[in-house]
């Protein structure tokens, strides 16, 4: 019983559920990872509303009327504040994995991407021209 | 003489990054208009109008209407899946496989339908 392989003690540490509140870099990193819930959500609202396009007026109708209830409102002020929150970490990400210009430029160019677009679908479907 | 046999994972990570360039450039326009702009009456929504709606999507859409689909709702859910799946690893849920197929076939599933009311639109109206 005594031989070299039995007498090995493997140090296997234990690792609790909750590892991710000891520390405020773990607990940003699942606040990060948490950004998918409330995107899941808005992401349900767009299929619904696609779905609800396709069936006719009524039911685009009734969409809107979804769309306009508080807690939905809330929920995508939430799903909104996640996309930025986001967009922070990952944008950092690029000029890490792929350094072709000052990281600050990189970042910035990103931001502005973001902007970009959402100025445009302001311009296309809301009639800011 | 056999292949090496290869990993599916380069498939996920590569939906999960399109996917988070999506979430981080496309999203947070779009959800700031229809989950509060338009819903709040701040907008002059014309062009949100069911007629004037469908008639975007059905004049000269084609394949704009699916590449949309795609960068706004399909690669959104892989990376959402794929966040899930490790989350889920991370808090010591993951059971051999499961939580990995329940994750990416439901982000398969659901993309196939987006894709599909996206081309049952192209026949609506």
């Amino acid at each position: 019983m005594n031989t070299p392989a039995s007498a090995r003690k493997p140090y296997q540490p234990e690792l609790s559920r909750s590892w991710w509140l000891k520390h405020h870099y773990y607990r940003l990193y699942m606040l990060r990872e948490a950004t998918v819930l409330p995107l899941l959500f808005f992401l349900g609202c767009l299929l619904y509303g696609l779905y609800c396009l396709a069936q006719g007026a009524a039911h685009w109708q009734s969409f809107q009327l979804f769309m306009q209830q508080g807690w939905v409102i809330a929920l995508n002020l939430l799903a909104f504040a996640a996309s930025l929150f986001h967009a922070k970490t990952f944008f950092a990400l690029f000029p890490r994995v792929m350094p072709l210009a000052p990281a600050r430029l990189m970042i910035g160019g990103q931001w502005l991407a973001t902007l970009l677009v959402a100025a445009g679908l302001l311009v296309l479907l809301g009639g800011w021209l | 003489m056999n292949s090496p046999k290869r990993s599916d994972e380069p498939i996920w990570w590569a939906l999960f990054s399109a996917g988070g360039v999506c979430f981080a450039v496309f999203l947070p326009g779009l959800i700031l208009i229809l989950g509060f702009l338009w819903p709040l009456g701040l907008l002059d929504a014309s062009l949100l109008q069911y007629a004037q709606l469908l008639t975007l999507l059905q004049n000269g859409y084609g394949l704009t209407g699916l590449a949309f689909t795609c960068a706004v709702i399909c690669l959104p859910l892989f990376h959402a899946a794929h966040r899930i799946h490790h989350g889920l690893h991370d808090l010591k849920c993951s059971y051999s496989g499961v939580a990995k197929l329940l994750c990416y076939g439901t982000a398969a599933a659901l993309s196939m339908l987006a894709l599909y009311l996206t081309f049952l639109l192209r026949l609506a109206g």
